[in-house]
């Protein structure tokens, strides 16, 4: 539907909006400022943003919801032409649910576990005196089979741990459209899920907020799904709203400098440019030099750990078998994470992997990296058995030679150690160098992962996402490794930072002729990172190929999907290409 | 299910045998001489020694005692005590008290802590969360005779209410243990209140409690159906484990309200160094804590659909 029908009174109006949460010391802290945006009848109208950028917020003002401190403090909020920004609390229940509903993000945390999920959704029909009783129960199953749950019946019947995580976001789907509210609140939600399932459930999502006329306030920090589901873009950065228009506009032809960014460097959209690709080859044969140069010299010195072989990592019919507890007392089931699976990865490039959750591809990961035990198969690292290598000497060596970067930079650095201490620790474990020398090491790895020494000192609470992560990369970089082994290295970061870890990868790839196994579930940043894709399912490998292949030409139905579901996937791209030199933003990290 | 509760129940076969070993060793190393204990002051002579040897088999090595006592153990024989009474006898009175003293201490501590516990969770940092965490901090800094003596002395001597008298003693009814059982219950209430608040202000912050707000349910029902059946689970566990502890430890305040149950019947006996009487008593309390924490686990499930034991 259009937009600003003239004359017609809007569904939801935020006028100056003014939102604050209050510190330890009852500080204010404003989270939104003199935010204004508009959603007629109907519409689909998406906020994009970083996290803490105010858009969740936002949309919990809306409705009332505020976390812990958060409050009003100015503007209005107009539903249906009545303030609600100051409404009485029990105006405001009335609200919920039956004209204002939510879907919230997480699907994981947002049924309650011990409640069946028909019941869960029988309150909202209860409290908004849809139906009660019998009618009820009837109801929940023909609104989890229009929020397109197979089986319903049998499922309402069930508890939400038995449910997968699209199941669940289908559930609360259902949930919110239960009372058939005008104006739908979705807060990111499908950032949590699988994008082959992403995909179906805002197909679905779309598709029946068309046929009940229901407005949408998408919430979402993925600048290219929020331009193929929305009518009309919010951009919010730092709590105000910075740019607001017609989506296909705003994304071809965006004026405020932090939306010029956000556009040149989300991956979805990043995914699909020929510059991406062209860097990429750049790195490439920079890396492939250094990396020539290295496998030279190791191939030379009889003390080097390896061969100086051209693939650094062979994996020949790698195989990870779990016995579960089987249902009976005395019987297991097998369950095959990784079935037979072989790759190389040449040394300078960067090889892939790519799968949904439970794919295998971590489990992969921790094998390779000596972390597993495989049930069968072998893991060679420049031409030397893995699984042979005994003794605690060669054991460290090989850890010196292949590092690891994990996904969460929260939880993957100790909270108790510094950020000097955590960087020094694999230098003090290998024994390498005096305390000076290592400081001096120290300062260097910093350096390289532009980070300003100062950080030393701190800690790692004190430092943003994208902070952290450049550490656990500095720190996988101390010992001097060929390989470093991404286990979703960016998956956790706002899409800005997410570019600048990846051009930090791709430079340090660049400088040291690094070898990088890339294991992710997005095949969005690929484009921009890998030489060589692995496209696993159910623990087998279902297409590798060049990265350009699978991008362009891929055999399989299940890459193809893949390819499908990133979102932005088809629209036209914008003007601003990502080599384009661009206005500087002050980021927080 | 039904496997794993055998396989917990199969566990507590050695729990129990091992633990009348190290009972019966305990006892053996004790210093002092039993039938010295049992005559007092007075001179025993050497055939009476003798006799009495025999017929506790104290004349035989520890091990033989412990293999002896384990034989009739499985027919429910556990020996006599000096005195010749049975001792399943002597459990068979002291055990009842102590089960109902425990029960009603725990549900009297239970419903105050959830109460308090609920209400400060949901005021977090408020005056009623401030004055709970201090008066819960008083009662758990004050020895517990300390409290069973002042309610001797203020309720049951001072206000001398007929059904709250001040002891027990051997005819006891259900009344007559309101006090011991409140002031029995006070000791765990503090950390159970404390459990409750943490629990319940925890819970409210959780997703799914604003998810449950935002389809449009009441204050009231968002706290009754989705905070609290949440927050209790811990609350429950822990009562749970409570109730083993206050049935098989409540020796000092059965000593003060004279209370005949478990926890003085073993005093007395380790006094006197009646073997039998101590390791039955202490086994049938190890047996308590096994059962008490099985049935832990079990309730665990059944409140929690997540949880399955295999």
């Amino acid at each position: 539907m259009n937009a600003a029908s003239a004359g017609q009174t809007p569904l939801l109006e935020i006028r100056d909006l003014d939102v604050a949460f209050r510190d330890e010391k009852k500080k204010p802290v404003p989270a939104v400022r003199g935010a204004s945006l508009t959603v007629y009848e109907g519409q689909t109208v998406a906020i994009v943003g970083e996290s803490g950028s105010g858009k969740s917020t936002t949309a919990h003002a809306v409705i009332g919801l505020l976390p812990g401190t958060g409050h009003v403090t100015g503007g209005q909020i107009l539903f249906e032409g009545k303030d609600i920004a100051d409404a009485r609390k029990q105006d405001i229940v009335a609200l919920r649910g039956s004209s204002i509903g939510l879907v919230p993000q997480d699907p994981m945390s947002n049924l309650n576990p011990l409640w069946k999920v028909g019941h869960q959704i029988k309150e909202a029909l209860v409290a908004n005196g849809v139906a009660t009783g019998k009618a009820a129960d009837a109801r929940v199953v023909e609104l989890l089979e229009e929020a397109g749950l197979p089986d319903a019946e049998r499922r309402a019947q069930q508890f939400p741990h038995e449910f997968s995580g699209g199941m669940r976001q289908r559930a609360l789907i259902a949930m919110g459209l239960a009372a058939r509210p005008k104006l739908l609140i979705a807060d990111e939600p499908t950032s949590a899920l699988d994008v082959t399932v992403q995909k179906q459930i805002l197909d679905h999502l779309d598709h029946l907020t068309d046929e009940l006329g229901v407005a949408v306030l998408l919430i979402t920090h993925d600048l290219g799904l929020a331009a193929e589901r929305a009518d009309h873009l919010v951009v919010m950065y730092k709590g105000q709203i910075v740019e607001s228009g017609p989506a296909l506009e705003i994304l071809q032809d965006p004026h405020h400098p932090y939306t010029q960014r956000l556009v040149a460097s989300a991956p979805s959209l990043a995914s699909q440019r020929l510059s991406s690709v062209e860097h990429r080859v750049e790195v490439r044969e920079a890396a492939l030099e250094h990396a020539e140069e290295i496998a030279q010299e190791v191939a030379d010195s009889s003390a080097a750990f390896g061969q100086g072989r051209d693939d650094i990592i062979e994996v020949k019919g790698l195989t990870k078998v779990f016995t579960l507890p089987g249902k009976g007392p005395f019987n297991k089931t097998d369950f095959v994470a990784v079935d037979d699976l072989s790759f190389s990865l040449r040394r300078g490039t960067t090889t892939a992997i790519v799968g949904e959750s439970g794919s295998g591809k971590s489990t992969v990961a921790r094998m390779v990296l000596g972390l597993l035990e495989p049930t069968s198969g072998t893991v060679t690292f420049d031409g030397v058995d893995v699984a042979g290598i005994r003794g605690k000497a060669d054991r460290l060596r090989l850890r010196r030679q292949m590092q690891p970067v994990f996904q969460n930079p929260y939880a993957s650095l100790d909270p108790l150690f510094t950020i000097y201490r955590s960087i020094e620790e694999p230098l003090r474990v290998h024994s390498i160098g005096t305390e000076k020398e290592r400081e001096a090491k120290v300062r260097d790895l910093l350096d390289k992962v532009s980070l300003p020494t100062s950080v030393m000192r701190r800690f790692p609470h004190e430092l943003s996402g994208g902070q952290r992560q450049r550490v656990a990369i500095a720190r996988a970089l101390a010992l001097e490794p060929e390989v470093v082994i991404c286990d979703e290295a960016v998956s956790a970061l706002d899409v800005l930072v997410q570019a600048q870890i990846l051009t930090l990868l791709n430079d340090l790839q660049a400088e040291l002729g690094l070898s990088y196994l890339f294991i992710t579930h997005d095949l969005a940043v690929v484009r921009q990172i890998a030489d060589d894709v692995l496209v696993m399912q159910n623990g087998r490998l279902v297409e590798a190929a060049s990265v350009d292949q699978v991008f362009s030409s891929p055999e399989q139905e299940y890459t193809r999907a893949l390819l499908e579901a990133i979102p932005g996937g088809s629209i036209p791209l914008g003007v601003v290409e990502a080599g384009d030199v661009l206005p500087e933003v002050t980021l927080d990290d | 299910m039904g496997w794993y509760i055998l396989k917990r129940i199969v566990q507590t076969i050695p729990v129990i045998v091992f633990a009348t070993l190290i009972i019966y060793a305990l006892v053996f190393l004790r210093p002092g001489d039993p039938i010295l204990n049992l005559f007092g002051d007075k001179p025993v002579s050497e055939a009476t020694r003798a006799t009495i040897e025999a017929q506790y088999n104290l004349d035989k090595p520890f091990i033989v005692q412990w293999l002896l006592f384990l034989k009739g153990a499985l027919t429910f024989d556990f020996g006599t005590s000096f005195s010749g009474q049975p001792v399943i006898d002597q459990i068979q009175r002291a055990f009842p008290v102590s089960v109902t003293l425990a029960l009603m201490a725990v549900a009297f501590e239970a419903v105050l802590a959830i109460i308090i516990g609920t209400y400060a969770g949901i005021r977090r940092g408020g005056w009623f969360d401030g004055i709970s965490l201090v008066v819960s901090l008083l009662i758990v800094a004050v020895p517990i005779f300390v409290i069973g003596f002042l309610f001797q002395i203020f309720i049951g001597i001072k206000a001398d209410i007929d059904w709250l008298p001040p002891t027990v003693g051997g005819d006891w009814t259900i009344t007559d243990l309101i006090m011991p059982a409140i002031v029995l219950g006070l000791t765990s209430l503090a950390f159970a209140m404390r459990l409750t608040r943490g629990s319940v202000s925890e819970n409210l912050a959780a997703d799914h409690v604003r998810t449950a707000r935002a389809k449009g349910l009441s204050e009231g029902k968002v706290v009754r159906n989705h905070v609290l059946r949440n927050s209790l689970i811990p609350v429950v566990t822990f009562l749970g484990a409570d109730l083993g502890t206050l049935m098989a430890g409540a020796i000092v305040t059965e000593g003060i309200f004279n209370v005949p149950g478990i926890g003085g019947l073993a005093y007395s006996a380790i006094l006197k160094g009646e073997s039998p009487t101590i390791v039955s008593v202490v086994t049938l309390m190890v047996l308590i804590y096994v059962v008490m924490s099985l049935l832990v686990d079990i309730l665990y499930a059944w409140l929690d659909p997540r949880i399955r034991y295999a």
